[in-house]
């Protein structure tokens, strides 16, 4: 069977799912799955604007924005967002990435007019006040508190994108500068809304027990009448390849020391991507994995040893983590982490090692297919970043079509010593 | 693409935003109804089908866990989490290898651990690998190995990771409380064990902890998704039908009391800029009768975003990422306690703000919109615990592990709705205790000890172990 053979059954294996899309008049995306088995549905809302879209000296809007969109809106004085979809059975969160700020709520099916209503509200007009700027202000320094100054090897974020980027909004962290975020004013939050906050910047999906025409007309009539948005004007993104590599001790308050190395790799959805995440599982998923077996189970050079790839807009990294056993050398461990990826680069992987990665993500397909919440934030992502829904059920196919010859080649064109930062976390005397 | 056209929308209705929609008829939710036999040695067996997606894990869950340890000699902490993890470490015909490659090639997981009441071995896989999965599952709880050389790996990883712990503020914290709160209880101690007893345990250990728990009659499996009654009953026979129980002795049930007064804990964690919180004491057992209106309680208190204690001390004070209070409730005793992280110098403001929402909920009924708005939250939410087969093997294998009625999960969103605003304050008066408090602080002690003495007297803690 040749590996497009395979992907096509496999694809016809797993159940597809349904959906619909539509564009309103101003320009807002709206995606609409009928899924599931119970009486509930979600109403995600992403916008295209992440922490890169800052600009420099005001960073952290996005992830403000994200706290602030449940702080009052026109027509929803602060504090009754949550209050009213609690007492209507519904949930919601939000998060930030780097490209994106994703909003969704969770609700009871005969509510979703009431989720469309409170949603809606808050991108129809502002009403944000002070006040509820300066708590939240103070509710984003306590959570940079917990995550990062508080919490062991906690600056690794910040620590890698300040090398990694020169000149794209990719080199602060997504949360943002904490000196930025003490100075913002309304007047900078007013602005950042009126820029981004628009339904030609933002995608609805809505996914569960939902009846497409209806669905669709109770859109039309809260987000239907918002108006559009300026045209966005999106940073180009320019960064210059990594030619030499950068090498830092970082001391934090931690016990075990850390080597952690990051590489700049190609963004989402490209082909190198697409090979490098089938790389990322030889080299880390399962106990039978490479870097588990070699260095955690074998040698007991590491506590932990992990690696992920981050998808993003206009580039993506790659990271290794490794947690060294007390009194072992980080020396050793980055050795021993370069002659795996060598092996690699020099095409040794195993029919078996291959095929069983390929086993590992039809399973993995399967299984992401059981929860609204996140279908949605799936639907929201690709029509988002692809403008291409039908991936939900055919992005298996960009994964099974990688060759073996694309894995070496992709090892040999990225994971190179001169392309990479490497951090090696040690404990501070104090 | 599929794309689709709407006919009558738009300018037909004037939109006024300053009204809530009115909401439709909500769809009646029942428990799903799911199989339980019995095996003829004693094993509960359930079935959950569900046969939308090719996929079958299989949940084997022995009625003991790291309560057992501390019964099983001196400081032998940690003994249950270090069997249960050997346990896919080596069988009499594979080696932790073989396994780790034979599971990952089919694209499968196994994974094997414990908590205070029970020790579970689950696996994942396609349906069409279930065979292969199901004979490695029974081969791993049938004829574990337990090797020397697999025991000292676990055992020197595992003193490294207690290294690492003690630099995360909430698990000092949470040490600390656990272990004062449940004093002479097992449930004191952590399952992960301490540096002291990793080392104490050994190969005789390891299998004396296994011929105890693991046993027929002490065994729930759960099959989970694409496959039938028949099919899973068919399985489960051909592989365990011939296991014998063996005498077994059964734990002593330890009840721990609350404490007279309450008690300030600090422990130091290095570097500082936070205080780690954890507040409270002794709470109930998962089947104490009271434990819904107990529960629903604690969820205005402290159980959710726009609870209490949330809304105070992150909405209104910007002290907090965010606070949440919780019932943590295992077979024999539990606790409550409410945790939060905030920088330094707002410790003893916050824990003002707690102990003020601790005594308001007791001594004043709460709002009859608020009670009303809790209510539609659980019962609301509810279908969303039930989403896949898995959440609902969860709930129902809690049903068997605590003892719980059978129909407690078609009853329970009646009786949360059948709860009143004196239940409530009942259960208030009765569960929480703010004169009895262990107040739990990981963080910079010499910046914190001398303002905590206004709650209480002050102990600063120097050996965690």
């Amino acid at each position: 069977m040749t590996t497009n053979d395979l992907a096509v059954q496999i694809v016809s294996d797993i159940p597809s799912v349904d959906f619909k899309e539509h564009t309103l008049d101003n320009g807002l995306q709206v995606v609409m799955s009928k899924f599931g088995n119970i009486p509930m549905v979600v109403v995600n809302t992403t916008f295209h604007t992440g922490s890169k879209d800052e600009e420099e000296n005001k960073t952290g809007l996005a992830h403000l924005f994200e706290h602030l969109m449940f702080e009052g809106s026109p027509n929803i004085p602060k504090g009754r967002f949550d209050e009213i979809l609690n007492k209507n059975g519904g949930d919601s969160n939000a998060y930030t990435s780097w490209d994106s700020t994703s909003y969704y709520v969770v609700i009871p099916s005969n509510h979703l007019e009431t989720a469309l209503w409170l949603d809606s509200d808050r991108i129809n007009g502002f009403g944000i006040s002070k006040e509820s700027l300066e708590i939240q202000k103070d509710v984003v320094l306590e959570e940079k508190l917990l995550y990062v100054d508080n919490s062991p090897y906690g600056s690794l974020e910040e620590e890698s994108s300040k090398r990694l980027f020169k000149n794209s909004g990719y080199r602060w962290p997504i949360i943002g500068n904490m000196d930025d975020l003490r100075k913002v004013t309304l007047e900078d939050i007013k602005e950042f809304f009126a820029k981004y906050y628009k339904p030609n910047n933002a995608v609805i999906s809505v996914v569960g027990d939902i009846d497409y025409d209806n669905t669709l007309r109770s859109i039309e009539k809260y987000y239907g009448n918002i108006s559009p948005g300026g045209e966005i004007i999106r940073k180009e993104y320019t960064e210059d390849d990594i030619k030499k590599e950068m090498r830092e001790d970082i001391y934090d308050n931690i016990h075990l020391d850390g080597k952690f190395i990051f590489y700049r790799m190609p963004e989402m959805g490209t082909k190198d991507y697409y090979a490098m995440s089938i790389l990322n599982g030889i080299l880390s998923e399962g106990d039978s994995s490479r870097f588990y077996n070699e260095l955690e189970y074998k040698s007991k050079l590491v506590s932990e040893i992990d690696t992920t790839l981050y998808g993003m807009e206009k580039t993506s990294i790659f990271i290794i983590s490794a947690i060294a056993m007390q009194g072992k050398s980080l020396e050793e461990i980055e050795n021993k982490i370069d002659n795996i990826i060598g092996d690699i680069k020099k095409g040794n992987i195993s029919d078996k090692e291959f095929k069983k990665i390929q086993n590992r993500i039809e399973t993995y397909y399967n299984s992401k297919r059981q929860s609204i919440v996140s279908l949605a934030d799936k639907f929201s992502y690709l029509k988002t970043f692809y403008n291409n829904c039908e991936k939900i059920n055919f992005e298996i196919i960009d994964y099974l079509s990688v060759s073996k010859e694309d894995l070496v080649n992709t090892a040999n064109k990225y994971l190179n010593p001169e392309q990479r930062l490497v951090l090696n976390y040690l404990p501070k005397n104090n | 693409m599929s794309k689709i056209k709407i006919k009558d929308i738009g300018t037909a209705e004037k939109l006024d935003r300053s009204k809530p929609p009115k909401s439709g008829k909500p769809r009646d939710v029942n428990f799903p109804k799911f199989y339980e036999a019995k095996t003829d040695n004693g094993i509960t067996v359930l079935v959950i089908e569900d046969s939308r997606l090719p996929l079958v894990t299989t949940r084997f869950v022995f009625k003991n866990g790291s309560y057992t340890d501390h019964f099983s000699g001196v400081d032998k902490y940690g003994l249950g989490s270090m069997t249960s993890e050997l346990l896919v470490k080596g069988t009499e015909s594979r080696t932790a290898t073989d396994i780790a490659e034979e599971v990952d090639y089919i694209g499968a997981t196994l994974s094997s651990g414990c908590d205070y009441d029970a020790t579970y071995v689950s696996s994942y896989s396609l349906k069409k690998y279930f065979d292969n999965m199901f004979d490695i599952i029974s081969d791993v709880i049938f004829n574990p190995l337990f090797a020397e050389e697999e025991i000292s790996r676990l055992r020197e990883q595992r003193l490294n990771v207690l290294l690492s712990m003690v630099d995360d503020g909430d698990y000092l914290a949470d040490k600390v409380f656990k272990k004062y709160v449940y004093g002479n209880s097992p449930y004191a101690y952590p399952v992960e064990g301490n540096h002291n007893s990793i080392k104490s345990i050994g190969r005789k250990d390891i299998q004396n902890f296994y011929g105890k728990v693991f046993s027929p009659e002490n065994l729930i499996v759960a099959f989970v998704g694409d496959i039938t009654p028949d099919e899973a009953m068919l399985k489960l026979n051909s592989k365990f039908y011939k296991w014998e129980n063996k005498k077994s002795s059964r734990d002593e049930i330890i009840t721990p009391s609350l404490h007279d007064s309450t008690k300030v804990y600090l422990v130091e964690k290095k570097g500082a800029v936070q205080s780690s919180l954890k507040i409270g004491h002794l709470g109930i057992s998962r089947d104490n009768p009271e434990f819904i209106p107990a529960y629903i309680m604690n969820t205005m208190l402290g159980g959710y975003f726009t609870s209490r204690i949330n809304k105070n001390l992150r909405e209104e004070n910007g002290y907090t990422y965010g606070a949440r209070s919780y019932f943590s409730c295992n077979k024999y005793s539990g606790d409550f306690s409410i945790n939060t992280e905030v920088k330094t110098e707002i410790t003893s403001n916050t824990v003002k703000e707690i102990l003020k929402e601790l005594n308001d909920i007791r001594n004043d009924f709460v709002g009859k919109e608020e009670l009303q708005n809790v209510k539609n939250y659980i019962s609301g939410n509810f279908p969303l615990q039930l989403e896949t087969p898995n959440a609902i093997a969860s709930k129902v294998i809690n049903l068997k592990l605590h003892n719980l009625e059978d129909d407690y999960y078609n009853t329970y969103i009646r009786k949360v709705n059948n709860l009143t605003k004196e239940d409530i304050k009942n259960a208030a008066e009765k569960y929480l205790h703010p004169d009895k408090l262990s107040i739990s602080i990981a963080g910079n002690t010499n910046a914190i000890k001398e303002e905590m003495k206004q709650f209480a007297n002050v102990e600063v803690i120097n050996d965690i172990t």
